[in-house]
């Protein structure tokens, strides 16, 4: 192999005397694209924000090009040709898309119609269907990534770090950013690949690097590995028969009707939408991006309104409701737990105890006029023991927990309010696969109790094996419902696209 | 004057009582076709009601009463005017609604008891009969006001007068269990309470002795109708139309409607029908729906056929369908006889069979 463009070398980095990454040696060829694997919290994510200027090394190296760099900045990072797409978002919400395309890149004198139409220009070549005037806040979470990513892009990087590029990819926009990456690869541009899609990793990456507990476990030409292979080098033992087994052998009968949606209006994204939702039953939810599952649940939960004039009706355990804000929805037994768990999931720099007591606020409204910190403690130290969330104790920060453990304090967060009706959007998102079999068993478990479960999903396999009864959503509405025992990966697409 | 305000706001913004919304069918309700590939036993263009009688069948059709055998359907009775209901008897003989009005209790040995409602005042559109526990017989009267070939002026009137009425047929009296039901259409026993029909509002309710309500199934996508006590627990519920929301907006414009009524034939009135007709009079409630970029003509169903099994404790647990493109619509009434589940599709005057074990077995698929 030629000279790495970039290496580490024994890179250590600690987080208040505990190491996020120990003696981490790792190498990028020119032209590779590289996937990074590991559970969360393996310390994929400070490896990358070392090369990327975010964090500075405790100790050991950085080569880049084979001489040493330190940079302390993602700007300083970026000269070096080190870009990187953030799994967090950061974009500038009240800009819009082009402005954020070129921002940092600006000129003496800017003409806005010169940048839009350099941007229409720029997102089209790479088949992103997103419009540069939009501003960001009005974007779904797929289309900020594809922005996010657009931009690494622009800025010519030779090494390109994607932090999770997919999650809130549709089908057909991946395979738009796997051309892309492999047009990046030919064009000479090393591609780092954090993923937890495995599949992904093996289908498009050179070679794999596998890290747990923050060290380096195994580097390998993919080739090598297959998905045993990697979950094992994961997680140190066998997942793989656990997760996504296939097509359901049984599925729950359905009890009462908890909730009815009827002729559902919010322009433009939710089109006369109706549907049903049954006590004791998974219902999985699986449409394309834009197929407005999202919204119509986000209504359901007072998060979004439906139309002023002639939106219709939604119905719950049989007495039709329209909630304005979250707080009565969640009074009558609804949670909606956010697939954006950074923006609308917790409160970073507040403990897990607090975030999960803030669940419990939210629901007894005006009766708690008072915080009593003995009973967020308490409350705190019980959820964080229900659903094995890994960290020191219930003070800790949501922000420094790991995607999993942040995902099991969103849901602690909404199970705490003992609601009928649970919501999951994008439960798994962003989350290694050992923390996705306990949200799996978490949610068969209240589906079991009696609760009316919906998981939206835009992973196949995660609606397959978890769903009694599956519906698509098409252009605003549900196109089709299958029984969990009927369906299969093509009959779904098929209805989600045509 | 608020609730004045509040109808007129929900007027215009179309909530509340205005919210022309229509349930999804889905769960237990998703279409399929087992209701349209169901074997025609016979074709009867005035059949009404069916019945068990231990292993056969009995259809009313006309003014008389049609046994199936093996060489096929055989008179076994005749009235003086149109059955409207039909109730089979532990003693062989059969319980009958004529011409809406009366019934009447012809026993297998040849004597014949005849009943009006309470008070000796006629009934007006008696159209199911169910024997109760207790040897009295459950009549829905669905209309004061329509007979039961009118059911369409009642809907669209906003009819209010069906009631529930529990009679005895030896001694002649009968009380009334339930009125201002919005069409009573159809009823069953089920343990201690009786179970009903209320055709306008879409649902079934359970009415205990003493009257008192229970609402079992609500907001259903369809306009139930008769009910049959299914041999494996709980019951068959047939709806005789789907609901659209083109009726019930109509439903919802009463200016419009009254003036549909009074200068339209009622065969062309924007409402449920039991079969679609072949006309070009027919209104075709113009809009059109763009799908894959092409503009498509719509029109919503005006006639649907759905047959809903409901367990004990009043849960659907799967539906048979006929669905917008079909034929077998407007089914009134289901009977189990044998290894057989039979239905009368009204709109194309077709009785049709299922076998039972089948819908079992794909049922727990």
């Amino acid at each position: 192999m030629t000279t790495p463009i970039l290496e580490l070398r024994q890179a250590t980095k600690l987080y208040g005397g505990s190491p996020a990454i120990e003696a981490v040696d790792f190498s990028l060829a020119a032209g590779e694209i590289h996937a990074l694997v590991g559970e969360n919290g393996a310390g994929k994510s400070t490896l990358t924000k070392v090369m990327a200027g975010v964090v500075p090394l405790t100790s050991g190296k950085m080569l880049i090009g084979g001489k040493e760099a330190v940079p302390r900045t993602p700007l300083e990072a970026r000269h070096l040709g080190v870009a990187m797409v953030f799994q967090e978002n950061s974009l500038v919400p009240s800009m819009t898309v082009a402005q954020n395309l070129f921002l940092g890149q600006e000129k003496f004198y800017n003409r806005l119609r010169g940048i839009y139409i350099a941007a229409q220009q720029f997102l089209q070549s790479l088949n992103f269907d997103v419009t540069p005037t939009a501003t960001v806040a009005q974007l779904g979470a797929a289309k900020k990534q594809m922005v996010e990513i657009a931009r690494a892009v622009l800025h010519d990087a030779r090494v390109i770090i994607f932090d999770e590029p997919t999650a809130s990819l549709t089908p057909e926009e991946k395979k738009y950013f796997f051309d892309l990456m492999r047009d990046l690869k030919r064009r000479g541009v090393s591609i780092i690949f954090i993923s937890h899609a495995l599949e992904e990793a093996l289908l498009i990456s050179d070679r794999i690097t596998v890290l747990r507990d923050g060290r380096h476990v195994v580097t390998d030409e993919t080739r090598s590995f297959d998905r045993a292979r990697i979950i094992q080098a994961m997680v140190g033992r066998d997942l793989s028969r656990t997760l996504y087994a296939g097509r359901k052998e049984q599925v729950r009968s359905a009890g009462r009707r908890v909730l009815t949606v009827e002729n559902l209006r919010m322009a433009p994204m939710v089109k006369n939408n109706s549907l049903s939702v049954f006590a004791g039953q998974v219902t999985g939810v699986f449409g394309l991006v834009g197929s407005g599952r999202t919204e119509t649940f986000k209504i359901v939960s007072g998060i979004l309104k439906r139309d002023f004039f002639h939106g219709g009706e939604v119905v719950l355990n049989g007495r039709p409701v329209r909630y304005l804000t979250p707080a009565p929805a969640i009074r009558d037994g609804i949670a909606y737990i956010t697939e954006d768990r950074k923006v609308e999931g917790f409160f970073e720099t507040m403990s897990i105890a607090r975030n999960v007591y803030m669940g419990l606020l939210a629901k007894l409204g005006g009766k708690r006029s008072l915080v009593r910190n003995k009973e967020a403690e308490a409350v705190g130290k019980k959820w964080v023991q229900t659903l094995n969330v890994r960290a020191i104790g219930q003070d800790v920060k949501v922000v420094e927990l790991s995607g999993g453990n942040q995902q099991k304090i969103v849901i602690a967060k909404s199970l705490v309010q003992e609601p009928g009706l649970i919501i999951f959007d994008e439960p798994t998102r962003g989350v290694d696969v050992g923390a996705i079999a306990e949200i799996h068993q978490l949610i068969d478990r209240l589906a079991d109790e009696g609760n009316a479960v919906v998981m939206i999903s835009s992973y196949l396999p995660e609606i397959m094996a978890r769903s009694d009864r599956i519906l698509v959503c098409r252009q605003g509405k549900v196109v089709e419902e299958f029984s969990g025992l009927e369906a299969t990966e093509e009959k779904i697409m098929y209805a989600a696209i045509h | 004057m608020i609730g004045a305000l509040r109808t007129i706001s929900d007027r215009v913004l179309g909530r509340g009582d205005s919210a022309i919304t229509v349930p999804i069918f889905d769960g237990a309700l998703k279409p399929n076709q087992l209701l349209e590939d169901a074997e025609i036993v016979a074709s009867l263009d005035a059949a009404e009601d069916l019945a068990s009688d231990d292993d056969a069948l009995l259809v009313a059709s006309g003014d008389a009463v049609l046994r199936l055998g093996d060489t096929g359907l055989r008179e076994v009775a005749r009235f003086d005017r149109q059955v409207t209901a039909l109730c089979a008897m532990p003693d062989g003989g059969i319980a009958v609604a004529l011409g809406g009005r009366e019934i009447v209790v012809r026993q297998r040995a040849g004597g014949e008891h005849r009943s009006t409602g309470p008070a000796n005042a006629p009934f007006h559109a008696a159209n199911a009969i169910a024997r109760m526990g207790d040897g009295r017989l459950a009549v829905t009267d669905g209309s004061l006001g329509n007979d039961c070939a009118q059911w369409a002026h009642d809907l669209l009137g906003r009819g209010t007068s069906g009631r529930l009425i529990l009679l005895d047929a030896e001694t002649r009296d009968a009380r009334e269990a339930v009125r201002g039901l919005e069409y009573a259409f159809g009823a069953c026993p089920s343990g201690d309470e009786t179970l009903v029909s209320e055709s306008w509002r879409h649902r079934l309710i359970a009415v205990a002795a003493d009257g008192r309500q229970r609402v079992v199934l609500e907001r259903l996508p369809v306009y139930p109708s008769r009910l049959a006590v299914a041999a494996g627990g709980g019951f068959w519920l047939t709806a005789f139309a789907a609901r659209t929301q083109l009726v019930e907006f109509v439903l919802r414009e009463n200016a419009f409607r009254r003036r549909m009524m009074r200068e339209i034939a009622p065969e062309h009135w924007i409402a449920p029908r039991l079969r679609s007709g072949d006309t070009y009079l027919e209104p075709m409630q113009g809009a059109h729906l763009r799908t894959m970029g092409v503009l498509k003509p719509w029109a919503p169903p005006r006639s649907y056929g759905l047959v809903v099994r409901v367990s004990a404790d009043g849960m659907p647990r799967y539906s048979l369908h006929s669905r917008v493109d079909g034929m077998n619509h407007g089914v009134v009434a289901a009977a189990e006889a044998g290894a057989f589940l039979y239905l009368l599709a009204k709109g194309p005057g077709r009785l049709l069979r299922l076998p039972l074990a089948a819908l079992e077995k794909d049922a727990a698929a």
